[in-house]
C-alpha cells in the first residue's frame, strides 16, 4: 500500500500529469476485519477507478477486543488527527456525538438513489437519538442461539421457543463433561445476558431493571450456573473463543453468538448443530443487533469524497463483496436475495430475528457497561460473591442513577 | 567551570527526553487529576481540586486493586528473581551445551505480552488446555479445573505467567554482574581455604548486590506498572479478583472516559511507588 | 566421577530451567504447524496427527508480516543505538563525576517508569501530532529509548561504578582525554554491562505494543500490532498467531547468542587488570 502511495505521488509529479492539473482529494479511512488475510484493496482498486480524483488510504487498525480500535479513535480525534470516515459500532455512537466529533450525513443519504436497496429496519437503528443520521449500515449479524440438534433429539427434546424451553433444555443436556448452555461470562458476553434477562422480565428503563420480573429472570439467569450447574464451570471467565470452542468440541449444548462462526462451526460439526432465534421470555425476546457502520468524522474536509467511498461500500455487489471480507451479511437487499456465504438454515435463523433484534440504549454509560461493569458485576455474581439482585441494582446505579 | 559543567553537559541528552516525553505528559495528567474530566465532553472540565483524591479513598475498589497491586508485585518480582537468580548461577557454570542453554532461557522474555498472554490463557483453558490435558493424564487432577475462572487460582496463574516473562531478565542481568566479579577474588578464597558456600556468600553476594539491588528495584517498578498479561488473560477478572492498580486506572480513564479519576489512580500508584524508592534511596545512603 | 556430579548439579537442573522456558513456546510451535480443526478436538491431542507449515508460509505470503518484521527490526535497532547514546554519558556522570543532587537526579530518572504508560499515552499522542512525528519510526524509538532511559542509566551506572577509580587515574596520568579514557579504557571493561543493557533495550523495544499502536500505524507497523490482528471481534487466527509468536522470538534469541561472547569478555577483560 505504501508503494502504492508512492507511485501515485510520483505520477502526479510527472509533466503529463500536470498537463492534466486535477485535484486529487486523498481521503483516510480506518476498518478492522477479522481475518488478516482480507484486503479491501479489490475495493478501493475498483473505486479509484470510478472516482480518478480521490485516493483511499486504507488502515487496518487492531480490533483488540474493541478498546485498541476505540482508544486509538478517540486520541486521534482529540489531537485532531482523525480520520476522515472510519467504521464504527452503536455502543461509541452517543460519545462520539457529544464530543461532536461525527459528520451528519442526512443531506447525503437524502438524495442517494440506493438508499432504498437497505431495509427500513435497518434506517431505523441507525437513526440517532438526537434525530440526525452519522451512522451508514455497512453490514450485520443479529444473534442467534446455536443448537446440537442431534443432543435434543436424542433426548426427545424440541429446539427451544420459549425461555421456559430454553432452561429445560439446558439442565436436561447437561451431563458428565457436558453443559447446557456456554455462557460467555467474560467481556462481551452482556449480549448473552441481554437474550436471557432483558428479553425475559428486564427492561431498560428506569426502575425496570429491579422490578419483580426482571429480578426473577435474573435469578434465573445465575441460578442455572450456581444451581444447576448447566454452564461450564469455566463460563466466569470465558469470551467468544472459549464459548466457540465448547460448542465445536461438542462439549455444550446451546450458545448465543451470530453467523460470523456458522461456516466454523459446519466444519466441525456439520449436520449436528443448526441454530433458532433465540428464546422469546415475557417481554418478546432480545436477539442482539450487532452492527457495523461507517462514519464520516466532523474534522474531515473532504466530506463529499469520504461519503463517495462509504456510499460505495454500502452498494449492492460492492456490499456484498465487503460482507465476504467482514464475514458478516450484507445490508442491501438486492445483495441478500442470492447470499451464499454460509449455509441456508443459519441464514435463516438470522432473518427470522430480526423482528426482535434490539440494542442497548444509546447512552453515554453503554461503552462502559459493556466493557468493564457488566463483566466484573456478572462474575462476582457467578462466583457468588454478590447477590443476582445486587447485581441488577448496580447496573440501575449505572445507567438511571 | 569545565569540571562544574561536564556533568551536565553528559546529563543534557537524557534529561532532555525526559523532560519532553514523560515531564510534560505528567505534568498534563497530573493537572487533569484536579478537573472532572470525561474524554467525550472536551468543552466541560470543571476544576475540583482534591474531589477526584477525595473519592478514591472511599471507592473500595480503589483498596481492593490496591491489595491485588502488593501481591502482584511481591509475588512476581521474588519468584522471577529466585528463578532468575538461580538461573544465572548454573548458567555461569562450565558445561557443554551452556551457549544453547543461555539463549533458549532468554526465549520468553523475547515474546511480545499478547502472545504469551493469549499461550497461557489458552494451555490454562478448562476444556481443551495443555494443563488440564497432562494433569489429567498424570493422575495429578481428578476433575479439569478452571484455572482462569476463579479468583485465587487466576491471581496465579497471571502470577505464573509474569514468572515465565520476566524470570530470564533477572538470569541476564546478573549473569552479567557474575562475569564482572574479578576471577581473582574467587582464587584469593579458594587460597583461603573457603568452600563453595563460603566463597558465594563472601565473594558473589557482596559483589553482586548492586546489580541486584538495581535489577530489583527497577523490575518491581516495572512489574508495578505492568497490565497487558492481566488485560490479555483476565482483563482483571474474575469479578475483580485479579485488578491491580494500573489496570483499574486504564479502565477507568479509557473505558469508562473518565480520565479525571483514571489520572488521580495514576498518581496515587506513583506515589506509592515513590515512597518505594525513596526508602530504597535512604537505605542505600546508610 | 566429577562428571557425573556436575550432570546431577548443573545440566540436570539447568534442564529443567530450559524446559520451563521452553514449553509453552514448544506448544505454540506445535499449535502453529497442526491442522487448525484439531485445535478443537477434545481429548486434546498431545502430537499433532500431520504436521504442515502452511500457516507459516500463509503468514509470510498473505500478510504484512514480512513488512512487520523490517519495522520492528528498525525500530528495536534504533532505540537501541538512541537508547545507548542517551544513557552512556549520564552513567559516565552519575559514577565517575561528583555534583550537586546526583543521587536525587538519578533517582529522579526512576520516576519516567512510575506512571501507567497508559495514561501518559494521550498527551504524548498530542505532542507528537504537533511536532508532525506520527507515524514515524523517530516517534516509536524516541519513546522506547526514553522510556527504557530508567534501567539503562541505573545498570551502566551500577556496571561502571565497579570498575576500580584507580584505572582511570592512570590512564589520566597517561595524558588521555577524558574521551580517550571512556572509549579506551571504560568501554572494553563494562563491554558486559553494554551489552546486557542493549539486549534489554532491543527487547523491550521489540515487545513494546502500546506506543506501537497510538503513535504509528499505518507507514510504521510493528510485529506486536500485527499480532493483535489476527485476534479479530469474533475469531481468534490461532494459525497465524502461533506461527507469528513462534517466529517473533527468533531475532532476539539470535541476538543473544551473538551478543553472548561479549557477554563473557567480561572475563577476560576483568582478568587483565584487577
Amino acid at each position: 500500500m505504501k508503494r502504492r502511495h508512492l507511485l501515485a505521488t510520483a505520477l502526479a509529479a510527472a509533466p503529463l500529469a500536470l498537463a492534466h492539473a486535477q485535484k486529487k482529494t486523498t481521503i483516510r479511512w480506518w476498518y478492522h476485519f477479522d481475518d488478516p488475510q482480507a484486503t479491501p484493496q479489490a475495493l478501493v482498486t475498483a473505486f479509484e477507478a470510478a472516482n480518478p480524483d480521490i485516493t483511499v488510504q486504507a488502515e487496518n487498525i487492531p480490533w483488540g477486543g474493541g478498546a485498541d480500535y476505540d482508544n486509538r479513535l478517540y486520541a486521534a480525534i482529540i489531537a485532531g488527527n482523525a480520520p476522515d470516515t472510519a467504521m464504527v459500532k452503536f455502543n461509541n455512537q452517543p460519545r462520539l456525538i457529544e464530543m461532536e466529533a461525527l459528520a451528519p450525513i442526512d443531506n447525503f443519504v437524502d438524495s442517494w438513489a440506493a438508499r432504498t436497496d437497505i431495509s427500513d429496519d435497518l434506517w431505523k437503528l441507525h437513526r440517532a437519538p438526537d434525530g440526525h443520521r452519522y451512522y451508514l449500515p455497512v453490514q450485520y449479524v443479529v444473534l442467534y442461539l446455536y443448537c446440537r440438534q442431534d443432543w435434543f433429539a436424542k433426548a426427545g427434546l424440541k429446539l427451544p421457543v420459549t425461555m421456559d424451553d430454553f432452561t429445560a433444555a439446558a439442565v436436561a443436556l447437561t451431563g458428565a463433561d457436558r453443559w447446557g448452555f456456554g455462557l460467555r461470562g467474560g467481556a462481551g458476553g452482556h449480549d448473552h445476558w441481554a437474550s436471557l434477562v432483558l428479553g425475559n422480565g428486564a427492561t431498560l428503563t428506569k426502575g425496570g431493571l429491579t422490578s419483580p420480573a426482571a429480578l426473577a429472570a435474573n435469578r434465573a439467569f445465575i441460578g442455572l450456573f450456581t444451581d444447576k450447574k448447566a454452564y461450564p464451570p469455566s463460563a466466569p471467565n470465558d469470551g467468544f473463543v472459549q464459548t466457540i470452542n465448547n460448542m465445536k468440541a461438542g462439549r455444550t449444548a446451546m450458545t448465543i453468538h451470530h453467523i460470523g462462526s456458522a461456516n466454523d462451526m459446519q466444519a466441525a460439526l456439520g449436520d449436528a448443530i443448526t441454530a433458532v432465534p433465540v428464546p422469546r421470555g415475557s417481554t418478546g425476546g432480545w436477539a442482539t443487533f450487532g452492527d457495523g457502520s461507517s462514519a464520516i468524522l466532523a474534522q474531515s474536509k473532504n466530506r463529499e469524497a469520504a461519503w463517495k467511498w462509504i456510499s460505495f461500500l454500502s452498494t449492492g455487489a460492492n456490499n456484498v463483496a465487503f460482507n465476504k471480507l467482514s464475514g458478516q451479511v450484507t445490508v442491501t437487499t438486492s445483495g441478500g436475495r442470492d447470499w451464499a456465504m454460509q449455509p441456508k438454515r443459519f441464514l435463516d435463523a438470522t432473518t427470522a430475528s430480526l423482528p426482535m433484534a434490539k440494542i442497548l440504549p444509546p447512552s453515554a454509560q453503554t461503552a462502559d457497561f459493556t466493557r468493564t461493569v457488566w463483566p466484573q458485576t456478572t462474575q462476582k455474581a457467578l462466583l457468588g460473591q454478590v447477590t443476582p439482585d445486587a447485581m441488577m441494582a448496580g447496573f440501575e446505579k449505572l445507567y438511571f442513577g | 567551570m569545565n569540571r562544574l559543567s561536564l556533568p551536565w553537559l553528559l546529563l543534557a541528552p537524557a534529561l532532555l527526553a525526559t523532560a519532553i516525553l514523560v515531564l510534560l505528559p505528567v505534568g498534563e495528567t497530573m493537572w487533569l487529576s484536579l478537573h472532572d474530566v470525561i474524554l467525550y465532553r472536551p468543552r466541560s472540565r470543571p476544576f475540583v481540586g482534591l474531589a477526584n483524591y477525595a473519592w478514591l479513598l472511599t471507592d473500595t475498589d480503589f483498596w481492593e486493586s490496591l491489595g491485588h497491586s502488593a501481591v502482584w508485585v511481591i509475588a512476581s518480582v521474588g519468584l522471577q528473581f529466585a528463578l532468575g537468580f538461580t538461573a544465572a548461577l548454573l548458567l555461569n557454570r562450565a558445561f557443554p551445551w551452556r551457549g544453547l542453554a543461555r539463549g533458549l532461557v532468554i526465549i520468553p522474555w523475547a515474546l511480545p505480552s499478547v502472545i504469551i498472554g493469549m499461550m497461557w490463557s489458552w494451555m490454562l483453558d478448562f476444556n481443551l488446555g495443555l494443563f488440564n490435558a497432562l494433569g489429567m493424564r498424570l493422575g495429578l487432577l481428578d476433575a479439569p479445573i478452571a484455572w482462569l475462572a476463579q479468583p485465587g487460582t487466576a491471581m496465579a496463574a497471571v502470577i505464573l505467567a509474569v514468572v515465565w516473562q520476566g524470570f530470564p531478565f533477572f538470569a541476564v542481568t546478573l549473569l552479567a554482574g557474575l562475569q564482572a566479579i574479578p576471577k581473582e577474588q574467587y582464587e584469593a578464597a579458594a587460597i583461603d581455604g573457603a568452600g563453595t558456600v563460603s566463597s558465594f556468600r563472601h565473594v558473589t553476594l557482596p559483589g553482586l548486590a548492586p546489580v541486584i539491588a538495581t535489577a530489583l528495584l527497577l523490575r518491581m517498578i516495572w512489574v508495578a506498572n505492568s497490565l497487558d498479561l492481566i488485560l490479555v488473560m483476565t482483563g482483571g477478572g474474575p469479578g475483580t479478583a485479579t485488578q491491580t492498580l494500573p489496570l483499574y486506572a486504564f479502565l477507568k480513564a479509557w473505558s469508562g472516559a473518565d480520565f479525571g479519576h483514571g489520572s488521580a489512580l495514576a498518581v496515587v500508584l506513583a506515589l506509592l511507588l515513590l515512597g518505594v524508592v525513596i526508602t530504597y534511596a535512604a537505605r542505600a545512603e546508610r | 566421577m566429577k562428571t557425573v556430579r556436575r550432570i546431577l548439579g548443573t545440566d540436570l537442573p539447568v534442564a529443567l530451567i530450559v524446559l520451563f522456558a521452553l514449553l509453552p513456546w514448544v506448544w505454540m510451535l506445535l499449535t502453529s504447524v497442526r491442522p487448525e480443526a484439531e485445535l478443537t478436538q477434545s481429548p486434546l491431542r498431545l502430537v499433532p496427527n500431520t504436521i504442515s507449515l502452511a500457516n507459516h508460509i500463509a503468514l509470510l505470503e498473505r500478510t504484512s508480516f514480512a513488512e512487520n518484521l523490517r519495522d520492528s527490526l528498525v525500530v528495536a535497532v534504533g532505540a537501541v543505538a538512541l537508547g545507548l547514546l542517551l544513557a552512556m554519558p549520564a552513567a559516565y556522570a552519575f559514577a565517575r563525576l561528583k555534583f550537586r543532587g546526583q543521587r536525587w537526579l538519578k533517582t529522579g530518572f526512576l520516576m519516567i517508569n512510575m506512571f501507567p504508560v497508559v495514561l501518559l499515552i494521550l498527551p504524548i499522542f498530542v505532542l507528537l501530532r504537533e511536532l508532525g512525528l506520527l507515524d514515524t519510526y523517530f516517534a516509536l524509538i524516541a519513546g522506547h529509548a526514553t522510556f527504557t532511559m530508567p534501567f539503562a542509566i541505573w545498570l551502566l551506572t551500577a556496571y561502571v561504578a565497579a570498575i576500580p577509580a584507580e584505572l582511570d587515574e592512570a590512564a589520566m596520568i597517561d595524558g588521555a582525554t577524558r574521551v580517550q579514557l571512556f572509549v579506551k579504557v571504560l568501554l572494553p571493561l563494562v563491554l558486559p554491562g553494554v551489552v546486557a543493557v542493549g539486549i534489554y533495550l532491543f527487547i523491550a523495544s521489540w515487545n513494546e505494543y502500546l506506543f506501537a499502536l497510538m503513535l504509528a500505524g499505518r507507514n510504521v507497523r510493528t510485529v506486536t500490532v500485527a499480532l493483535q490482528i489476527f485476534i479479530g471481534e469474533n475469531e481468534i487466527h490461532w494459525g497465524l498467531l502461533t506461527a507469528a509468536g513462534s517466529l517473533v522470538a527468533l531475532p532476539a534469541v539470535a541476538l543473544f547468542l551473538f551478543a553472548q561472547r561479549h557477554l563473557a569478555a567480561g572475563l577476560t577483560g576483568g582478568a587483565v587488570k584487577g
